[in-house]
């Protein structure tokens, strides 16, 4: 899917020309069966372990409700692509593992044909908080995160 | 890089740039479904906060689907209905309603699906597409599959996707090119012959595969019930000629596959079997007893006594049925018709004037006349048996021994009585009652007893 072409430029190619790296090789090169996807749950928690983090300090930095976030830690709520994203910057991570966290949660993958997915991927890559990434879709108008309001 | 120059890069890279201006001043993208085929799919919102779904045509591509000219003229819950169109030069953008829920492979991906729910979700799939297909133009949808089908929150589904579907017309031949999702098409559908209604079931017997294997293919490894087996085997014949002919027959199979209606079905049958069974053997039974029953043999009366036993049994029961004293003198000494009549007044409540009167000497008797003897008989005198036999079954059935058209013999006398004993002597009323004069108490308590079980067992049968 994201071989195909728009116009003359392939997807890929226009990751490329937006980060001028192609951080993102590693995800479209998995082509694996969805049915082979790890459990969402058992990935962030997994995820916590690799980078000795604690589900709390992920779900705090995600700017998510504590409860609901402890409810996705524990298998119990499935997560909206919008939470999954928030979850992202929670757990500091780069565009190309955010794709990662959205496949194994079974969404569609940040694309660049999408300005809003184009600023909250440079957000990734730019290491920028929530807080922070909210500000920057507020100021170009375009809808926050998780349909919230934004609150600076 | 700065976020200013990486928006720079995004204007100068950005493919939807070509897209109706329009279009993208009234939506947002927010995400991008798919991009095939020349068909771009986007989640979009409206400045409202509403979601939608858009399908970004190339225009050559929109030249070849009927999702447009298909979507609006069906109208119907369980398909997406058409908001707006936008259109420029390079591109045509559909906008429609964005139904809630989750496509079919997730939701058969995160839910051990029984056998119950598949059939449930495959017959509300057949009645999409009966709406589809008894139309009068039918509309084949040609690529039905699990990502095309949403299972909404209610656990109604919705079928999505008409990108590739046609509008059946019978003097097409073939279909000129290859579309669809290859696990899911039919031999026809690479160009063999045209494509009809029995595509659409081709793939609807696919998908029923995949739903209980797991697989699109055919896996002889995964036991599939049997009556399921068999509509997919029907489906997915390569001829369509061999397929069901129409998705109602589909639904029709289905329905009935059903391991609950499978039991059920077999209750029927054993439930109906079972009740004919009973009423052969009940009819039976009353026929036999019709064939055979004969009110003039009767194994009521006790057998196996001597005289003495039998009478002192008829007088327990006359005791016992009807509280009498009657029969605390000796039964030894000789009934008088006063003893007989008493008895009839005291044990079955007959009028003294009805047991006393009779009819003039000389005249014979006549239906309904209102007395009990039709001989003038003493108090005193003693009581012949057979006399004794006529009362007792009198006391019964009236009727019988007073059939005055067909009963006279040959000398013109009243019959009841021979009547009264014929049916005493084959009913064996006269058991133990040897003496034809002068009979004891005891044995006009023996041929009162008797002829009353004679009676309530024919009343019981």
């Amino acid at each position: 899917m994201m071989e195909e072409k728009s116009g003359n430029i392939t997807t890929r190619e226009l990751w490329a020309r937006l980060f001028q790296a192609p951080a993102v090789d590693a995800f479209f090169q998995e082509n694996g069966d969805a049915c082979s996807l790890p459990n969402f749950s058992e990935y962030i928690n997994e995820l916590c372990n690799v980078r000795q983090e604690k589900p709390g300090t992920v779900i705090k930095r995600s700017n998510i409700e504590s409860s609901f976030g402890h409810r996705l830690f524990s298998g119990t709520r499935n997560p909206s692509r919008d939470t999954v994203l928030m979850l992202a910057f929670g757990f500091e991570l780069l565009p190309d593992d955010t794709q990662q966290i959205l496949k194994v949660a079974r969404q569609t993958p940040l694309h660049p044909k999408v300005k809003r997915d184009a600023v909250i991927a440079w957000c990734l890559h730019h290491h920028n908080t929530v807080v922070e990434a909210q500000q920057i879709l507020y100021e170009h108008h375009l809808p926050l995160m998780g349909g919230a309001k934004f609150e600076a | 890089m700065k976020l200013e120059d990486f928006l720079i890069a995004f204007e100068n890279a950005d493919a939807t740039s070509h897209y109706p201006a329009d279009f993208l001043g009234e939506y947002t993208m927010m995400e991008c479904l798919s991009e095939r085929n020349g068909v771009d799919t986007f989640l979009v919102q409206n400045q409202t906060g509403q979601m939608f779904i858009a399908k970004c045509y190339d225009v050559e591509i929109w030249k070849q689907t009927g999702e447009k000219q298909i979507l609006s003229e069906l109208q119907s819950v369980h398909l997406p209905k058409q908001i707006a169109v936008f259109e420029n030069e390079n591109v045509l953008v559909t906008v429609r309603e964005y139904i809630d829920g989750i496509s079919l492979d997730r939701y058969a991906m995160e839910n051990e699906l029984s056998s119950d729910e598949i059939t449930r979700i495959c017959i509300r799939l057949c009645d999409i597409l009966e709406i589809l297909h008894h139309r009068k133009n039918p509309v084949i949808h040609r690529d039905i599959k699990p990502q095309n089908i949403i299972v909404k929150p209610d656990g109604e589904i919705a079928l999505i996707d008409f990108d590739i579907a046609r509008i059946f017309r019978s003097e097409n031949d073939t279909d000129t090119y290859f579309f669809g999702t290859v696990a899911y098409a039919p031999p026809e559908q690479y160009g063999f012959s045209q494509t009809d209604t029995r595509t659409d079931i081709y793939s609807f017997g696919v998908l029923l595969r995949y739903l209980l294997t797991g697989s699109t293919k055919e896996n002889k490894n995964i036991r599939v019930y049997r009556p399921l087996g068999k509509i997919i085997d029907k489906c997915t014949a390569f001829s369509p000629k061999e397929r069901f002919s129409d998705i109602s027959q589909v639904r029709r199979a289905l329905v009935s596959a059903n391991p609950r209606a499978q039991l059920l079905k077999k209750l029927k049958i054993s439930g109906v079997i079972l009740l004919m069974v009973c009423l052969v053997s009940f009819g039976g039974r009353k026929l036999y007893q019709y064939i055979t029953y004969d009110p003039f043999t009767d194994t009521s009366i006790p057998g196996a006594l001597n005289d003495k036993e039998r009478i002192q049994d008829a007088v327990r029961y006359m005791k016992d049925k009807y509280k009498t004293e009657l029969f605390d003198s000796s039964l030894e000494e000789h009934a008088t018709m006063g003893f007989v009549r008493k008895a009839l007044m005291e044990l079955y409540g007959f009028d003294k004037e009805y047991v006393y009167a009779c009819q003039e000497e000389g005249e014979l008797p006549e239906e309904g006349e209102a007395y009990f003897f039709p001989w003038d008989l003493d108090d005193g005198q003693t009581v012949r048996r057979d006399t004794m036999v006529y009362t007792a079954v009198k006391v019964h059935d009236a009727k019988m021994v007073a059939d005055w058209s067909d009963l006279k013999d040959d000398t013109g006398e009243y019959p009841g009585e021979r009547v009264a004993v014929a049916f005493a002597e084959k009913t064996g009323i006269l058991t133990g009652a040897n003496r034809p004069y002068d009979i004891t108490v005891g044995e006009v308590a023996l041929i009162l007893a008797n002829t009353d079980r004679v009676f309530e067992a024919a009343k019981d049968s």
